[in-house]
């Protein structure tokens, strides 16, 4: 069996395989399925400094290959987290991304200070709207990408930070190389695409937010596209997710230049998909005769 | 709370549009109670949500359910052959909570009427309950051999070709004052379980009653928070995970 464990800025996981932020809650439902100590980490549901409600539903639908969902960050709030489920996640000995989301600027500044040196990384999500840009999302542009992820950056003496990239954008490489220039630690993406899907009978969208993010199997093609184009165009470690299904799924993002990977909507396809995912991925290694994962990282031969 | 490969036994129609659908189960996945529900996996690669179905009768390895065709999942699932493996996460959400009720008024609704027939089913040795159950129509009526485990069964639809012309919560209220249940649960469309609110609440009803609700969910254990519904105080509950049972007054309808 090959040798699984990553480090990224200074933190180990010991394999590459993160639970995506919102999918897999703060761990304990899984944990009533499987152990989640066998995963190398994960990434938290969203939070903010308050509580916060979410939208009304429906708030999923289904496309061919993808979901579509719209949550709204529906979250117990920091605080919350820090006393209730944090004591949770430490004892099942996985590195603990708290991901995190703001309304303002001095937001993300507020919820970093208070999770700074509790968690092992902080992941600002970024594809929240930005109340005085007129709810345009902080993670569209260059500039203000650059702008949240400093403002995170000032507020944090001892966690990394983790950038997560929408796919909403122009330009990726512009967008990873602004979060670079800012003081991200590393990078994550991509989150997900927005997309709507229509009830013909009541001509409505499925959703009731009209619109939500699309993401699973579906997605794959584009996401390896942006994960190869971000570890391209910056220094910092990329870690790469969108539809991963499988063990290959999880090289396939490795050999385009990831570091880990996090798997999101597959764990509702199947409740069992992140262990099931790992043995795969070390079958694969076996197979190749690769003795470390690290290996792989960033080997993909262009045509 | 399992989730295993599970192997199509038989498949089968029971009325215009409704599928019974028996799993076999090989491994031990605890105790199944009425009113819980199963995320089921439609065997159609395309569809990455699992269906969430209720529980209609467990018997040693075997669960059964039952399910309308509604849209391309059931559709798959109703293409499903006998010896087909199927993935299924099971037992989900909290069945209806009965200790120390003997008189239960049960109302139906629809597909609602699945999971109160596997209740029936568990608890009728020891409980008596009275079923009040409504279709469309003659061609939707299924499982009176199922339904005839309650003490007394009345069947309604809303056009008359079957029984009494009439909705399940008329019919109760009739009966509800005779009857003196000391505890009513109830599954089935929305607006059946609005109205069931409003009336109980009209008449200043004071046993306590159990409603199961429907919702789009992606998970189905608890951590996507997708499956919401508003509780009476303002707070969200996850149909899931804190339902699919809840007291009728607890939450907006
Ligand atoms: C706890 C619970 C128990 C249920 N028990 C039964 C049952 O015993 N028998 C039965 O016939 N139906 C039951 N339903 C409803 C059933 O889940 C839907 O009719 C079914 O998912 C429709 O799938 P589809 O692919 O055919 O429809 P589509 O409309 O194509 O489905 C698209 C998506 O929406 C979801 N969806 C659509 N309608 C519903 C709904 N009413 N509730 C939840 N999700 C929905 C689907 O699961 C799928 O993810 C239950 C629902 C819940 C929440
Ligand atoms: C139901 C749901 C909720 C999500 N919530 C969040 C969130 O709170 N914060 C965030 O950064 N990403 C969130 N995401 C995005 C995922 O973390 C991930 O980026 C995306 O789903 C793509 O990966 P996948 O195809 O493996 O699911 C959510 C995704 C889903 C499906
Ligand atoms: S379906 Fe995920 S919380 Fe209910």
């Amino acid at each position: 069996m090959a040798d699984l464990n990553v480090n990224i800025c200074g933190v180990n996981f010991k394999n590459p395989l993160i639970a995506a932020s919102g999918t897999f809650g703060f761990g304990r439902e899984y944990d009533e399925i499987y152990d989640i100590s066998v995963i190398g980490g994960i990434s938290t549901k969203g939070m903010t400094l308050e509580p916060r409600q979410g939208n009304p539903v429906p708030r999923i639908a289904e496309g061919r290959s993808v979901i579509l969902n719209a949550v709204g960050l529906q979250n117990p709030g920091v605080e919350h987290f820090i006393k209730y489920d944090l004591p949770f996640l430490k004892q099942k000995g996985i590195a603990i991304v708290a991901n995190v989301a703001g309304k303002t600027f001095d937001d993300y500044g507020a919820i970093c200070a208070k999770l700074d040196g509790l968690v092992d990384f902080i992941e600002l999500n970024i594809s929240c709207p930005n109340v005085k840009a007129g709810g345009m999302a902080f993670g569209i542009k260059p500039e203000s990408i650059k702008e949240v992820t400093r403002t995170a950056k000032s507020s944090l003496r001892k966690t990394p930070l983790m950038v997560k990239l929408s796919p909403n954008v122009e330009s990726i490489p512009l967008n990873a190389q602004a979060a670079q220039s800012g003081g991200a630690d590393c990078i994550s993406l991509i989150n997900t695409l927005t997309g709507m899907a229509i009830d013909v009978e009541r001509r409505t969208p499925v959703i009731a937010n009209n619109t939500g993010g699309v993401s699973g199997a579906g997605i794959k093609p584009v996401a390896l596209r942006m994960v190869y184009e971000a570890a391209h165009s910056v220094d910092i470690p990329v870690i790469g997710m969108g539809g991963i299904t499988c063990g290959t799924d999880v090289i396939e993002f490795m050999l385009a230049g990831a570091r880990a990977v996090q798997v999101g909507t597959a764990n509702f396809t199947d409740a069992n998909a992140m262990p099931r995912i790992l043995a795969e991925t070390n079958l694969w290694l076996d197979r190749h005769g690769i003795k470390n994962i690290n290996e792989i990282v960033d080997t993909l031969k262009l045509n | 709370m399992k989730d295993v490969v599970a192997t199509v036994k038989s498949n089968k129609i029971i009325a215009e549009n409704v599928y019974m659908m028996t799993l076999t189960i090989s491994e031990n996945v605890g105790e199944i109670h009425g009113g819980q529900f199963v995320n089921l996996a439609t065997g159609g690669g395309e569809h990455l949500l699992r269906r969430p179905l209720g529980v209609m009768k467990v018997e040693g390895n075997d669960i059964s359910v039952c399910y309308q065709l509604k849209g391309e999942g059931t559709k798959k699932l109703s293409e499903a052959q006998e010896g087909q493996k199927l993935k299924i996460l099971l037992p989900l959400g909290n069945g209806f909570p009965l200790e120390g009720k003997k008189k239960i008024a049960v109302i139906g609704g629809g597909v609602g009427i699945f999971p109160l027939i596997a209740t029936i089913r568990e608890h009728c040795a020891d409980k008596e309950f009275y079923s009040y159950m409504g279709f469309r129509t003659k061609s939707a009526v299924c499982l009176l051999d199922e339904l005839e485990k309650s003490r007394s069964l009345t069947v309604v639809t809303d056009d008359g070709s079957f029984g009494e012309k009439g909705n399940a919560v008329e019919a109760y209220l009739k009966d509800a004052a005779k009857l003196g249940a000391d505890c009513i649960i109830a599954c089935g469309p929305p607006v059946m379980l609005k109205v069931l609110k409003q009336k109980l609440n009209e008449r200043a009803n004071k046993i306590p009653c159990f409603v199961s609700l429907e919702e789009r969910m992606g998970c189905g254990i608890g951590a996507c928070l997708v499956c919401v519904c508003k509780k009476q105080n303002g707070e969200n509950a996850r149909v899931c995970k804190d339902g699919p049972v809840f007291k009728i007054n607890e939450v907006n309808l």
